[in-house]
């Protein structure tokens, strides 16, 4: 299993470089000069030359790239242009807002989503499932940044009953995280829910209908646990899987939803690196999503490894 | 945004040909399909729904113009003043710089469909030919390709669709080219892996065997494989991009102040939520139905190019007591189990009316005694083991007069009464045991449940248990096997698995429903051999179901022969196989030496047996009978006693059939 694990994280690297590569090559794309962009539109042209210098973007392509790959692989970012900070320790501030505030959508969407997903199924075809599939079926139409705006206004400005904007000085208590995660995670987690809503009923039916079930049931044993036991962990293998392609979503919805609740998060850092072409800001935002995508991924290979004894490495 | 993103969700699951519709059944099966897929789809209200919908969001995007005296930008002269709806003759009042919302509404609707558009264009564009290629050429190119796509997708869409955003500069044009683009690896994606399903399917079919397959042969197999899974995609990406257009256009780097988009239109209405939240309602909605509509459309064509039909639950169902016949036997004295009218009925797939499958069969089995329940496949068999149990699969219902297993009435228990019996007294060893075994558990947990449940063994005691079962059907070291799962054993062991499971809790009936078929030949004498061997040991009665009279002439002490949901014949082996009174036996006897035609015509009698629909109130073999005369045709036939046995054949006194024994002297 160990090994499983070390395995799949050292076949992780290539993939981080090539994601890294690939948008420090995209960015370059932009005809407009950072070193500009950074000194505002008054500058002098000594200024901006002076500028590229600082930032070392006057250096050939190849060279600034070289640069970058070997301060990376030391775990050494750069610098933000804008503010001169360490790109890792604003990073290291800002992602466990975003990481709280994903992994808690995930968590309630999971428990939620399997929870409905399940008793649709067991009830296929009747009222409940039909509820449950069509409220589903909307939930993932819902623009997450819609219904957080509405969710801002009615309960934290009309109702003041949880705060409508993340609070301006860092929550420090986990009351106070839970309190500011509350709509966030709310807004961010409802298509998710749905999703994993669906594919739980789907894959619940269908194993169901598997000869395995009925074996089960000839055995004699009840219900509740040919559900609990025979059905569940293998209809769990496919919501599984959407569970990691949800946690890919959920970070990329989660820049919306920052920006709705003004939360100081990841999101909100790479929406203002792009905007400003702030390449190493944006670098290490690319960086830390993909990881956080990489980890996930791998979770999913031990539970699949867990769930699936086929799989599991002899 | 969580909506981009699950644009990669529907690709898995629309990849999987299953549920997306896979490959349509050949060329000639095409137009029945297509006429077939029309009319599932507009049976499908909902899909119907958000079709009507989708029209009308194009109608209004189109006369938009003309349905307002305003234009996109109009602005009231107060460009301050924020009118509530109803408010100065603006139906639906006016945004904080004084734009009539109604008017951005309608206009909002162009820039949507513009939008999706725009990206579901450039995905198709770039990634169905790039999937093709990849596809057919496989090798480096595909595997390069498929690095690059795998990059791409390891991270958010949306994140990489800003990523490109920020090299191609903001602005809606620029914005919804990124999500196309990120959007063309999900397609590329897709389209690849129906390629090589295309490839796959070519690699059986023997289309290759002349060589390798021609461009020509390959687009024609792969366009109706691609195509469905493709259509779905395409709509649900629609869904995914408009809301991508609304995200982008919130964050501000979509459509411009200047562009009345509905994603412009919720970021003008952030800047006065201190004043009110009605600006975000209608363009939030507006979004928000297209996008269903989108989805449900996308789910509807999904469901009517798939070919399974859904649905179902857990597969139990409780027998339901009838009144007995008037001319129903009285139980025999010896039985160990008498059943008497027993039915099953099912609803016929895809109409509201109901067929009976199974129709009033009474059989005894007495103790110790082994019953051969002996027909071809559709003839009733399984279901008939199955309703013993209540295990009628839904929406199935059986009902009977009377089950009476060893003195105690079956019929009208309820599930956990009857849950009692199943695995305690009555056991059941299934076709295919690789499937009957449930994979994420080893053998040991499984073959020890039912002990736990209904002897209330200990875990050690169960385990100590199971290792002596394991070893009484002859799985070689069992101590150790007792950890395995289910796919570490070949099908034969498995099936012993199932033996000792059958017969952990010493049940006094044990069904074995095929127990040999799914087996390689050379395994099939020993299992019969063993299952032989453990029934006489433990004094248990057994139905055998089977399609194969050489299996019941191994072990059967009596036979009922079934056809088309009715016992056509029943008595005892020696009777039935010297002196078969019913054609269909006569049939399958003579079938014997080549009885591996089991999903095919039986070699003596032409055709197969009908689906239930088409059963006749009549004789229900007289369509393959040689034998068949018009007093076949009137009425149902009785099962009456004749010479030997008794026979549901109305001349069964008249007919001279070959048996066995006459089959032997014609050889020697």
């Amino acid at each position: 299993m160990l090994r499983l694990l070390v395995s799949r994280m050292v076949a992780a690297i290539p993939l981080m470089f090539f994601v890294a590569t690939l948008v420090f090559f995209l960015a370059q794309l932009n005809p407009v000069d950072p070193a500009a962009t950074v000194l505002g539109e008054d500058a002098s042209l000594e200024a901006i030359a002076e500028k590229r210098a600082q930032l070392g973007i006057d250096r050939p392509l190849v060279v600034q790239y070289w640069n970058w790959v070997t301060d990376a692989a030391t775990g050494d970012l750069g610098v933000n242009w804008f503010n001169g900070e360490e790109v890792t320790t604003e990073l290291r501030d800002r992602i466990p807002v975003t990481m709280s505030m994903v992994f808690g959508s995930l968590l309630v969407a999971l428990v939620v989503g399997t929870t409905f997903g399940i008793l649709a199924a067991l009830k296929a075809g009747r009222w409940p499932d039909r509820i449950i599939t069509l409220v589903s079926s909307l939930g993932l139409a819902i623009p997450n940044f819609w219904i957080g705006l509405i969710l801002a206004y009615y309960l934290g400005v009309r109702l003041q009953w949880l705060p409508a904007i993340w609070p301006t000085l860092r929550p420090t208590t986990p009351f106070e995280w839970i309190e500011a995660l509350i709509l966030p995670c709310t807004a961010l987690g409802i298509s998710a829910s749905a999703a994993i809503a669906r594919q739980s009923r789907s894959s619940m039916i269908g194993v169901l209908q598997r000869d395995y079930i009925r074996t089960a049931l000839a055995k004699g044993l009840p219900v509740r646990r040919v559900v609990s036991r025979h059905a569940m962990r293998n209809a769990a293998i496919p919501v599984v899987t959407l569970a990691g392609f949800q946690m890919s979503a959920l970070i990329g919805g989660s820049i919306f939803v920052e920006f709705v609740f003004n939360v100081p998060g990841l999101g909100a850092y790479g929406v203002d690196s792009i905007l400003r072409q702030n390449l190493p800001a944006l670098l290490g935002f690319v960086l830390v999503t993909a990881l956080t995508v990489v980890i996930v991924n791998i979770l999913l290979d031990l539970s699949y490894a867990w769930l699936n004894p086929k799989v599991r490495p002899e | 945004m969580t909506d981009a993103g699950s644009g990669d969700i529907d690709t898995v699951i629309s990849a999987d040909p299953a549920t997306a519709g896979g490959p349509d059944g050949g060329e000639t099966q095409s137009g029945k399909t297509k006429s077939r897929f029309w009319a599932r789809l507009r049976k499908n209200k909902v899909a119907l729904a958000g079709a009507i919908y989708l029209v009308f969001v194009v109608a209004v995007a189109i006369l938009a113009p003309y349905l307002t005296s305003h234009d996109e930008t109009f602005a009231t002269r107060f460009q301050d003043i924020l009118f509530s709806p109803g408010e100065a003759g603006y139906v639906l009042g006016t945004d904080h710089v004084g734009r009539d919302i109604l008017t951005r509404l309608f206009f909002g609707s162009r820039y949507a469909l513009m939008a999706g558009a725009e990206a579901v264009a450039v995905a198709l564009i770039i990634g169905i030919p790039l999937g093709l290629t990849i596809g057919y050429f496989r090798g480096w190119v595909d595997r390069i390709v498929m690095r690059f796509v795998e990059t791409v997708v390891a991270v958010p869409a949306v994140v990489m669709a800003m990523a490109i955003i920020a090299a191609l500069g903001t602005g809606l044009t620029n914005a919804m080219l990124a999500i196309g683009l990120v959007y063309s690896m999900i397609i590329t994606r897709l389209t690849r892996a129906e390629v090589f399903a295309a490839r796959e399917e070519l690699y059986v079919d023997g289309a290759r065997a002349a060589g390798a397959p021609s461009i020509r042969v390959m687009w024609r197999h792969i366009l109706p494989n691609v195509a469905p899974p493709l259509i779905v995609q395409t709509t649900l990406l629609f869904a995914q991009a408009v809301l991508a257009e609304a995200a982008l256009s919130f964050l501000g780097i979509g459509a411009t102040s200047s562009q009345a988009s509905w994603g412009r239109m919720l970021r003008d209405a952030e800047l006065s939520i201190d004043r009110t939240i009605w600006p975000a309602i209608p363009p939030g909605i507006a979004v928000f139905l297209t996008v269903v509509a989108f989805n449900i459309f996308g789910d509807g064509l999904r469901d009517a190019f798939s070919r399974e039909a859904r649905g179902g639950r857990v597969g139990v169902g409780d027998v339901v007591k009838t009144e007995s016949g008037p001319d129903t036997a009285p139980r025999q004295a010896d039985s160990l189990i008498s059943v008497r009218d027993l039915s099953v009925n099912f609803p016929i797939p895809g109409s509201d009316e109901d067929v009976n499958v199974v129709q009033g069969v009474n059989f005894d089995i007495a103790k110790g005694e082994v019953l051969a329940l002996v027909g071809e496949s559709g003839s009733g068999k399984s279901i008939t083991a199955l309703s013993l149990m209540g295990l009628v699969p839904d929406p199935g219902i059986a009902s009977s007069s009377s089950i009476s297993l060893d003195g105690r009435e079956l019929v009208g228990m309820e599930f956990d009464e009857l849950r009692t019996i199943r695995g305690k007294d009555i056991g059941i060893i299934f076709q295919e045991p690789s499937a009957a075994l449930n994979p994420a558990y080893t053998v040991g947990r499984q073959v020890a449940e039912p002990l736990r449940v209904h002897l209330g063994m200990s875990k050690s005691e169960a385990r100590q248990r199971v290792i002596e079962l394991l070893g009484e059907v002859g799985i070689p070291d069992p101590e150790k096997r007792i950890d395995a799962f289910p796919h570490q054993f070949s099908g034969g062991m498995a099936q012993r698995v199932m033996i000792a499971m059958a017969l952990s809790c010493e049940p006094k009936l044990l069904i074995a429903d095929e127990p040999t078929t799914a087996l390689d030949v050379t395994v099939q004498g020993q299992m019969l051999d063993l299952l032989g061997e453990l029934a006489a040991e433990r004094d248990v009665s057994v139905m055998l179901i089977t399609h194969d009279l050489g299996v019941v002439a191994d072990l059967a002490d009596r036979v009922a022969v079934m056809y088309a949901g009715e016992i056509v014949e029943q008595g005892t082996l020696a009777e039935v196989f010297a002196e078969p009174q019913h054609p269909y036996t006569e049939g399958l006897i003579t079938a014997i030496p080549r009885n591996e035609s089991r999903f095919g015509e039986l070699p003596t009698i032409p055709g197969v047996v009908p689906p239930p629909w088409d059963w006749p109130n009549h004789c229900h073999f007289a369509e393959r009978c040689e034998y068949a005369t018009d007093a076949c045709l009137h009425g149902p036939i009785e099962l009456m006693p004749s010479a030997s046995s008794l026979t549901r054949c109305v001349r069964a006194g008249e007919l001279d059939l070959a048996g066995v024994r006459d089959r032997a002297e014609e050889g020697s």
